[in-house]
Parts: C-alpha cells; sequence; structure tokens
C-alpha cells in the first residue's frame, strides 16, 4: 500500500534542520502530523525517499502571549489551539476555522505549521491567520528568516520554503481594541468536510471609522488569499451598506474560482459576495 | 427520545415477559468489549492474500492482458484472467425457491473481451503477502480500447444509442392497469405533472467487503465472508463448477450491509483461488475498493401526474419511472418491480397507470439498497402531494388525510394488505411532534416537511420465500437457537434469542444462538428485504412453540392438568390457575430427556406463496406484507449560501410489534441519517463512467455535527404478520426521510429543488430561477 521510505526520528530542532539539509539528492520531506501527508503517500501523489519526524522535536510546541504579539509553536496542533482560552480571546477567527477542521482525530494530530506548508487552497486555518497578520518563522540549518504569511504563497501548490526550511513559528499582533474577527466555513456538510468557501474577516473601528479592513478567502483562487481590493474600498471609511456592498462585489471580482465536484466556480463567486458582506456588516454592526 | 403508543383494543390478553422489552442484545457485550471477530479478523497459517485488478474506462475493449510480469515475481502464488476462467458467469441473486430467475445476463466473472464499466476486475492476484499483491498489481499490463459509452438512461433510450449489451438497453419493464385513467383524469378539477430526479447512493457500511476462503480434507470451499445472503454457496458453486454440496458459506457478524452485501461480492474470488492454490486466501476491498466493488442505489427520473377534485380528492394518477440499471443486470427488475408496486405510496388511487423501466448505462451497476425503489418511489410521491396540496391552497395534512389508504383497502395492485394501516395516526404524532416552530432571522427561513410511506417487509411472494430456525433444551434448561440467519448489526439474532426465551419461559442470558454457516445451521434465507424478523422471527416462534407444547404436555401428565393449563416463566413450570403446582424447568426437562422425549424442534415458516402480478395489469399479490409511518422534518434554509439545516427530525412508524425496543429505535436512528445524507450531502458522481468521488473525502455522509436528535415515536398495531404482530422496521425507517425534508425545504424557501441531494448550490440556483421569472 505504501512505497518504502527511510525515517529519521531527531529528538531536537538542530537534528531535523540537519536531517532536512543533509538529503544528498533524495526527496526528503518533513512529517508532523502527517494528515494530508500520508494521505498523498497512499494516494502516490508524494513519493519521499526519506521522512523527517519531527513528534520528538519539542522545541516547536509552546505558545508565548507576550503584550504585543503571539507566536505558537509550529507543532501546535489544532485541538492544541481549541484548548487554549488565550486563543480563544485573542484570534476568535482561528477558534472559528478550528471548530470545523477536520473530524476529532485529524484536530488532535495534525498542525497549524502543517495546514500553512500542505499549501492547499481550502486550508482552513490559513484566512484566519491572514488576516491576523501572521508571520511565519523559517528556519533551516544555516539560516532563520521571517516572512509575511501573505508572502508566502506563490501559486497553486507552491510556496516560499525551501525543501530545507521548517516552519518553526507562527506569529501575529494583538488585535487592537474595538476589533472583530471572523471566519465562516461554507461547506457541503457541518463535520468534516472540505471548505467549499471560506471568508475570514478583521475589522478594527476607531472614532466611527474603519481603521483596518482585512479579508482573506479560501478554496476560491488557486490559493488561499487576501482580497486587498476589498479591504480598500472600506479603509479609512464609515461604513455604509453601499461601501459594503462595494467591497463584498470587489472581493467576488477578485477571486478566481474554478468547477469542481463540490461546487461550481458560479456559487462561489456568488458566497463569496454574500459572505464578505454578512461578515463585515455583523463586525461593523458591533463596532461601530 | 422514544414514545410508545400502544392501541387499546390490541392489547387484550398480551402480556410479554421478555419481548417488547429494551434488554441488551445478546451481540452487545462482544462488540462492546471488542471480542467479537468479524469476517476480516479470521487469519490461517499458510494463507494467501488476494488483490483485484480492475478496468480505469468504463466502456471499452480489452485489446491487450499481460499477466506474465505478475506471474514472474518472486512471492505470487496466482494470476488468474478470463483465461483460465473461461464462459463463467457469476448469478447475482438467489433466484428464489421456485426457480425463477432474471433475464439472462449475469456478468462475467472477469473481463474477457468487452468492459462495461468503470472498475470491472479483469484479473485476480494471490500472493505470499499483501505488498507482493500490490507489487504484482502494478507489474500487470494492459490496453484497453475505449468503445463510445452511454451514461445517461434517457440517452440510452434512444434510437441509435450505444448498447450495453443485447439488442436494446432495456433491462427490465413493469406496469400497472388499474381502473379507468382517461375518465379518473377528466373527473379531475386539476392535473399537477412534476418530474423529480433521485440521485446514486453509497451504502458505505463501516466494514468493507471481506473474507477468507479454504477448502476443507472433504473437498469443500469453505469462505468466511462478511454477507447478508450465506445462501450464495449455490451460485459460489455454478460459478466454480463445483456441486452445491461442495461450498460452505460461513458469516460472521456483519459490519453493515444495507443491501451492499446482497449481491456477491468477493466470494467467487476467493473460491477460485482457494480451488486454484490448495491454499487458504484472503480477501479485503479498501474502502476505494468498496467504491467500486459493489451495486449502488438506483438513480431514478419519476414523471407524476395527478388529478385531483378542488376538494383535494385524486381521481387519477399517472407516473412514469426510468431507473438507471448500470452495466449488469443485477437485482434490477426487482427494483423496478418495487417501485412500481409502491407508486401510488399510501394512498387509495382507483385510477392508475405506472409505467416503470430500468435501463442499462456504462455506469456503475445498480441494486439492493435499503428501500429499493420503494424508497425513490416515495421520494417522488411525497414531494407531489405537497405540490398538490400547495396548488390547491389545501393543508399538506388534510390533503393526505383525504386521500390515506385505510385497513382493508386495496392498494396499487388490487391486493388488500392483512394488517393494519396506520399512516394516518403516525402522521399526525410525526407533525405534532415538531412542536413550536423555531425562529427566522436574517437570510435564514425555516421550514417543515412530512412525508408517509408504505414500504413492503418480507420478499416477493412469487419468490416462494422460507425460513427455518431449530430451537432446543439443554439439560440445564438453558436454551439454543441455531437458525442460518445473518446479524448485519440491526440484532437479528439477538431477537430470535428473545422469541424464544419468551417462549420458553426463561430469560435472554439463557440462550446461547448459532447463526449463519450454510452447513450447520438451518437455512433461513436472507438478511433483506425487511425479512429476517417476519421470516425467521417467525420460524424461531414456531420451532419453540413445537418445542414448549412438549414439554407442557409432560408437565400437565405431571400436575394432572390439561396442556393448556400450563404456563411457563421464570425458569418454572406451573399450572396457571394453580401456581402452587410448579416445577423448575431443568426438572421437566430431565424428566423429557429420561424418557426420551425430543427435546429439539426444527420448523420452517413459509411465506404467503402467489405467482406473478398479472403482467399486463400489474394486478395480484407482491409482498406478505406493508408497513406504514411518516417522518416529519423542521430545517433552516440560509437563502444566501443554500445551506439546509435539520433542525428536527421526527420518526413515527407502526411496527406491529417491537421485539426489542431498543433495537427498533437503532434502525429509526439510522434510517434518519441515511436518509438526511441522501437528501442533502451524499452524491456519487460519475464522468462518462468514472467516479469522481472515490472516497469519504468527496463522499459526504452526515456526521454528529450535521444531525439533530431524532425523535422516535413507535406505535404498535399489533397486526403484522411476524411474530407476535410484528411488522419491520430496516427498510422503512428511511424511506419516508428524504422526501420530508424536501418537503421542508421548499416550505422554507417557496420554491422546490426537484433533484436531490438537495445541495447548497441547487437551493441557490433555484431562488434565483424564481427570483429572474
Amino acid at each position: 500500500m505504501y512505497a518504502p521510505f527511510e525515517l529519521d526520528i531527531p529528538t531536537d530542532l538542530d537534528g531535523a534542520l540537519a536531517a532536512l539539509a543533509n538529503g544528498g539528492g533524495k526527496t526528503v520531506l518533513p512529517i508532523a502530523g502527517g494528515t494530508n501527508l500520508i494521505v498523498d503517500i497512499r494516494a502516490k501523489r508524494e513519493r519521499p525517499d526519506r521522512m523527517v519526524g519531527l513528534g520528538e522535536v519539542d522545541e516547536l510546541l509552546g505558545m508565548d502571549f507576550g503584550p504585543e504579539r503571539i507566536a505558537i509553536g509550529g507543532r501546535t496542533t489544532v485541538s492544541d489551539l481549541l484548548r487554549s482560552p488565550e486563543i480563544a480571546q485573542a484570534a476568535p477567527s482561528l477558534i472559528d476555522a478550528a471548530r470545523l477542521f477536520g473530524g476529532l482525530m485529524v484536530r488532535n494530530t495534525g498542525t497549524v505549521a502543517g495546514n500553512i506548508a500542505s499549501g492547499s487552497p481550502a486550508a482552513d486555518l490559513v484566512p484566519p491567520l491572514l488576516v491576523l497578520d501572521a508571520e511565519l518563522t523559517l528556519a533551516s540549518a544555516s539560516a532563520t528568516r521571517t516572512l509575511a504569511l501573505d508572502d508566502y504563497y506563490l501559486g497553486y501548490k507552491q510556496d516560499a520554503r525551501r525543501p530545507d526550511e521548517l516552519i518553526t513559528r507562527i506569529s501575529w499582533p494583538r488585535l487592537p481594541e474595538n476589533s472583530a474577527n471572523t471566519f465562516y466555513k461554507l461547506a457541503r456538510r457541518k463535520g468534516d468536510a472540505i471548505t467549499v468557501t471560506g471568508v475570514a474577516v478583521t475589522l478594527s473601528v476607531t472614532d466611527g471609522s474603519c481603521t483596518r479592513a482585512r479579508i482573506a478567502l479560501a478554496s476560491v483562487a488557486p490559493i488561499v488569499r487576501r482580497v486587498k481590493e476589498a479591504e480598500a474600498v472600506l479603509e479609512g471609511e464609515a461604513l455604509t451598506p453601499a461601501l459594503i456592498d462595494e467591497a463584498a462585489t470587489a472581493a467576488a471580482d477578485a477571486c478566481t474560482p474554478i468547477d469542481d465536484i463540490r461546487a461550481s466556480a458560479g456559487y462561489r463567486r456568488h458566497t463569496v459576495q454574500a459572505l464578505t458582506r454578512r461578515l463585515v456588516t455583523q463586525a461593523w454592526d458591533r463596532l461601530a | 427520545m422514544t414514545q410508545t403508543d400502544v392501541d387499546p383494543g390490541t392489547l387484550a390478553n398480551v402480556q410479554f415477559r421478555q419481548v417488547g422489552k429494551p434488554l441488551t442484545r445478546t451481540d452487545a457485550p462482544g462488540k462492546v468489549t471488542g471480542r467479537t471477530p468479524y469476517a476480516g479478523d479470521y487469519v490461517m497459517p499458510n494463507m494467501l492474500h488476494m488483490r483485484v485488478v480492475r478496468a480505469d474506462i468504463a466502456s471499452a475493449r480489452l485489446a491487450r492482458l499481460d499477466v506474465s510480469k505478475a506471474r514472474a515475481l518472486a512471492g505470487v502464488a496466482c494470476v488468474l484472467t478470463a483465461d483460465e476462467v473461461t464462459d463463467r458467469t457469476a448469478a447475482t441473486d438467489i433466484p428464489g425457491q421456485t426457480g425463477q430467475k432474471r433475464l439472462d445476463t449475469d456478468q462475467p466473472i472477469l473481463v474477457k473481451d468487452r468492459v462495461r464499466y468503470f472498475g470491472e476486475p479483469l484479473a485476480l492476484i494471490a500472493a505470499e503477502t499483501r505488498d507482493i499483491a500490490d507489487h504484482a498489481a502494478e507489474l500487470i499490463e494492459f490496453e484497453l480500447e475505449p468503445i463510445p459509452g452511454v451514461y445517461d438512461p434517457l440517452e440510452a433510450l434512444k434510437p441509435g444509442a450505444p448498447l450495453v449489451y443485447g439488442e436494446d438497453n432495456i433491462v427490465a419493464e413493469r406496469k400497472i392497469r388499474k381502473g379507468d385513467v382517461e375518465a379518473g383524469f377528466a373527473r379531475a378539477d386539476l392535473v399537477v405533472g412534476n418530474t423529480y430526479k433521485t440521485p446514486f447512493q453509497e451504502h458505505a457500511f463501516l466494514e468493507p467487503e471481506v473474507g477468507l476462503a479454504w477448502v476443507d480434507e472433504n473437498d469443500v470451499v469453505n469462505i468466511r465472508v462478511s454477507t447478508q445472503v450465506i445462501e450464495h454457496f449455490r451460485p459460489i458453486a455454478d460459478a466454480i463448477g463445483v456441486p452445491h454440496n461442495k461450498v460452505r458459506v460461513r458469516g460472521a457478524l456483519v459490519g453493515g450491509g444495507f443491501g451492499g452485501k446482497e449481491d456477491l461480492t468477493v466470494e467467487v474470488y476467493l473460491a477460485l483461488l482457494a480451488k486454484q492454490t490448495g491454499r487458504p486466501v484472503r480477501l479485503e476491498y479498501s474502502r476505494e475498493d468498496s467504491f467500486v466493488g459493489h451495486g449502488k442505489r438506483h438513480p431514478f427520473i419519476l414523471t407524476y401526474r395527478t388529478g385531483v377534485t378542488k376538494d383535494g380528492k385524486i381521481t387519477a394518477l399517472d407516473v412514469q419511472m426510468i431507473a438507471d440499471a448500470g452495466a449488469y443486470v443485477f437485482l434490477s427488475p426487482y427494483v423496478v418491480l418495487y417501485a412500481l408496486v409502491a407508486a401510488p405510496g399510501p394512498y387509495r388511487v382507483d385510477n392508475l397507470n405506472v409505467f416503470a423501466q430500468a435501463v442499462a448505462t456504462n455506469n456503475m451497476y445498480t441494486s439492493a439498497f435499503r428501500g429499493f425503489g420503494a424508497l425513490q418511489a416515495c421520494t417522488a410521491y411525497e414531494q407531489q402531494m405537497d405540490e398538490i396540496a400547495n396548488t390547491l391552497g389545501i393543508d399538506r395534512l388534510e390533503l393526505r388525510r383525504r386521500n390515506f389508504l385505510k385497513t382493508g383497502e386495496p392498494m396499487s395492485t388490487g391486493f388488500v394488505p392483512p394488517s393494519a394501516i396506520w399512516t394516518e395516526q403516525c402522521a399526525e404524532k410525526a407533525w405534532a411532534g415538531l412542536g413550536e416552530p423555531s425562529p427566522e432571522k436574517g437570510p435564514i427561513r425555516t421550514g417543515r416537511g412530512l412525508a408517509c410511506y408504505q414500504q413492503s417487509y418480507g420478499r416477493l411472494t412469487f419468490l416462494h420465500d422460507t425460513s427455518e430456525a431449530w430451537v432446543g433444551v439443554e439439560m440445564d434448561g438453558t436454551v439454543v437457537v441455531r437458525s442460518g440467519v445473518t446479524d448485519i448489526g440491526a440484532g437479528q439474532i439477538s431477537a430470535l434469542g428473545q422469541i424464544a426465551v419468551e417462549v420458553l419461559g426463561v430469560t435472554l442470558d439463557n440462550v446461547v444462538i448459532y447463526n449463519s454457516d450454510s452447513a450447520v445451521t438451518p437455512l433461513a434465507g436472507t438478511t433483506t428485504a425487511t425479512r429476517a424478523l417476519y421470516m425467521t422471527g417467525n420460524a424461531a416462534k414456531q420451532a419453540a412453540e413445537g418445542l414448549r407444547a412438549r414439554l407442557a404436555e409432560r408437565a400437565a401428565q405431571e400436575f394432572g392438568a390439561a396442556p393448556d393449563e400450563i404456563d411457563m416463566a421464570f425458569n418454572e413450570v406451573f399450572v396457571i390457575d394453580r401456581p402452587e403446582q410448579r416445577m423448575p424447568l431443568v426438572e421437566l426437562v430431565r424428566t423429557c430427556a429420561a424418557e426420551g422425549i425430543h427435546r429439539s424442534e426444527l420448523a420452517i415458516f413459509r411465506a404467503p406463496f402467489s405467482d406473478f402480478l398479472d403482467p399486463e395489469t400489474g394486478q395480484g399479490q407482491a409482498h406478505p406484507d406493508y408497513a406504514y409511518g411518516a417522518h416529519a422534518v423542521e430545517v433552516s434554509v440560509d437563502v444566501e449560501t443554500g445551506e439546509v439545516e435539520v433542525l428536527k427530525s421526527i420518526a413515527a412508524h407502526d411496527v406491529g410489534q417491537c421485539i426489542n425496543p431498543a433495537a427498533v429505535e437503532g434502525q429509526i436512528q439510522g434510517g434518519a441519517q441515511n436518509g438526511q445524507g441522501y437528501a442533502l450531502s451524499e452524491e456519487m458522481l460519475y464522468e462518462e463512467g468514472r467516479l469522481v468521488t472515490p472516497s469519504f473525502s468527496e463522499y459526504l455522509m452526515p456526521t454528529a455535527m450535521d444531525m439533530p436528535n431524532v425523535e422516535c415515536i413507535i406505535l404498535e398495531s399489533r397486526s403484522g404478520v411476524g411474530p407476535f404482530g410484528a411488522k419491520g422496521i430496516g427498510e422503512p425507517a428511511m424511506t419516508a426521510v428524504a422526501p420530508a425534508i424536501a418537503n421542508a425545504v421548499a416550505d422554507a424557501i417557496g420554491v422546490r429543488v426537484f433533484e436531490m441531494p438537495i445541495t447548497p448550490e441547487r437551493v441557490v440556483t433555484a431562488l434565483q430561477q424564481r427570483d429572474a421569472s
């Protein structure tokens, strides 16, 4: 059923990065939860020669709630998010996504970094992290760098991570006062389904004016992406139904969905518009 | 939550000690603790592992098949192709005791030259390990030259359409001609016409197909397999060319059937390779194999034209049904027969024309699935009732009330069901069970729907169905039941135990049941067609009563009483009006043993036998009897996204008599889930016959998060033809769920989605079309 592969199980981060650096021309893949990778290997979409298991690399665990920023380790699982009252308070959209993420077993083992790195256009944790302005720490044996999540995806299943790098940390600034942060997952059933349309919104309001708008969409483009065209309509404005409509239309115009077995492109575009309008309206009504 | 209603009129003098109680099922402890072996848990020394190699195009000519590299691989014991099993076909159903058979178009065991569906088996591999078998599969080379296929039954009916096999693509045609339909339409104030479409559905049992076969010292091929039908030993023997007594099928507790293990699955492959290699062979389907390895529910296109008076009385009904039979016949002729008989539903329609066709295509073949054609008919006739009610402006329940078939009235085939018809009682209770309406807010609309049904229990009466059971009492007063019935998870064998101990006056922990062995347990027939309780339950009751009569006669002699004055309860035997005259059962049994009185009984239960329905009019008896009930739901619909949520799901069924209410409730809960998926989210999509939803990541059954609390209202008319007046609940539990949901969605948004599943996108499209017009 599975093609044979070698498995390294390093016990610390240096060991893991060294194992990734020394591929010697072979396909070496890191594996944490494996909830995507094992499925892909079984279906022969991925054929690694060697895998580097991250299950004993404890440096990738933990959450840090600073006064300015929140940071979580790459091995943080979806269930870890759900168990954290601080995350619930600081990143409500991430909890919205985590609650409907896969099934319980997948939530218990699937990691946040893995969801980002798998590069699926339907990755549920990515729209919330995008509207939180998340930043990734990418480490290799030779260097460590940080990169805005917004700059991470280059195209369908293409990303800025080099094969010898790991996503070790994900961090984001605390939301300003008077902000709303939500995510809506539209799928063909409630539990354990691939997203048809995902919309995440952050809105910050000061003195009756929208000071910051973030809108990110899943499953309606080759990558999970922000729609800055729509954000620009809202920022600096006192929102009105007409303005929100304009932003929703801009989001629908900006997305590039396809027809697939779950839904047509036309339906996806329709729901991007409806859900953007809905989430922005709800956020504005709550804050203004 | 369960609520039970017994008609006071039927209560008289009925007092049960074991039956009707939610006892812990005999199969529960083993399953809960993991001690129960399923078919896949059996292994043998020196066992080989099998793999099936399948075609990856739906309609093609097999131009080349080269298995030489696979045969040469170290560790491969055997590779079979059609060249080694020349001209053998596998019959796809036991034909019934009359020997009647369907059209002679059984599927070849392996493709010889023509591929008719995606996934059709090309070769069988047996190897020392699963990995080697998988590797060998990759070494098999084949070339398929595409042949134009046909993937839509309407296309398949057109002149010049590609032929799947034979002279045309019509697999079966059935009709009902009753009364005077033209006169009925002439009398109507209004004629309502609509076309409804139902989809494929996958059984999705927890346990994919699996089995283990070996040849024993008597040259008998033994097959331990997950199946609903151990009596497939006959077609297996025919397929491999040995006498019927040289194949023995041993079942195991089954991890779900739903009709998907009614046809042969892995048995013939196992038998062939066990015989060929002389070694035990094991074959287990992956989930992906299972998706292409057994037939699906028939998609139907149902066109209803109903004539009604202003006050809502149906004066005439004309129904056209087209079912997609897929690439081979399997049970399609029977499925369309069920749909035909069920066409008007639980309503009195005296002027009735029905025409039902099963049509061959190069889609996956379709066969048995819970509801078996009658469910597809219900999906249409209950949506049609709502359409009529809305057109006439009559309350939907009231319209139904004015047309319900009543006890003692003739149904579609002219046959008068022998039992009580409690559709109205069920409908009222289910509808009332919805309670106060849920609030609407913003884009969320709510709606309610009701659906009633008529569903047969027991097989077609022209098949002359029988079932056997043996009941014996041991020297210490414990009880043994032996019967070939298969238990597919619904508590079939536990019910037999409950029936036997009721009659013999002991408790359920005093019984052991041996089942599901075609060689040593008395043959009980299939666990299909909502027949196991009806047929085998009656057989077990007869056997237990025969044994009890013998014991009571001896006890009467002991007490100087008449045999009908003897009762047996709580492991004791006593005189009814003189309970001080009593003895332990064990003492009576020892006396009988010492005197050579037979302590066991083998009984056969015969269903009513009939001839086939009149081929021109469709009149006559089709089934032993029918079950009636209703399902009501409340849904919310998001009119912007089209998402549907089921908020309340209320079932009310007349089960005749509960044997075990907990098991009945289990069936109702499962039926509510099965029907909800069918209505809303489950979709098997084929592109040119190729399945593009081949796993549970694409094929979406409702999860716990999608299901509301299902309320079960159990009515007991005690009028059924099963043991103690029982009817059946396996199939009926599902039949009305999907149309109830469809009616609720239409009620919520004011427009109907005529095709299932009712996906969010279809809801949005219907709303957009309404707004545009």
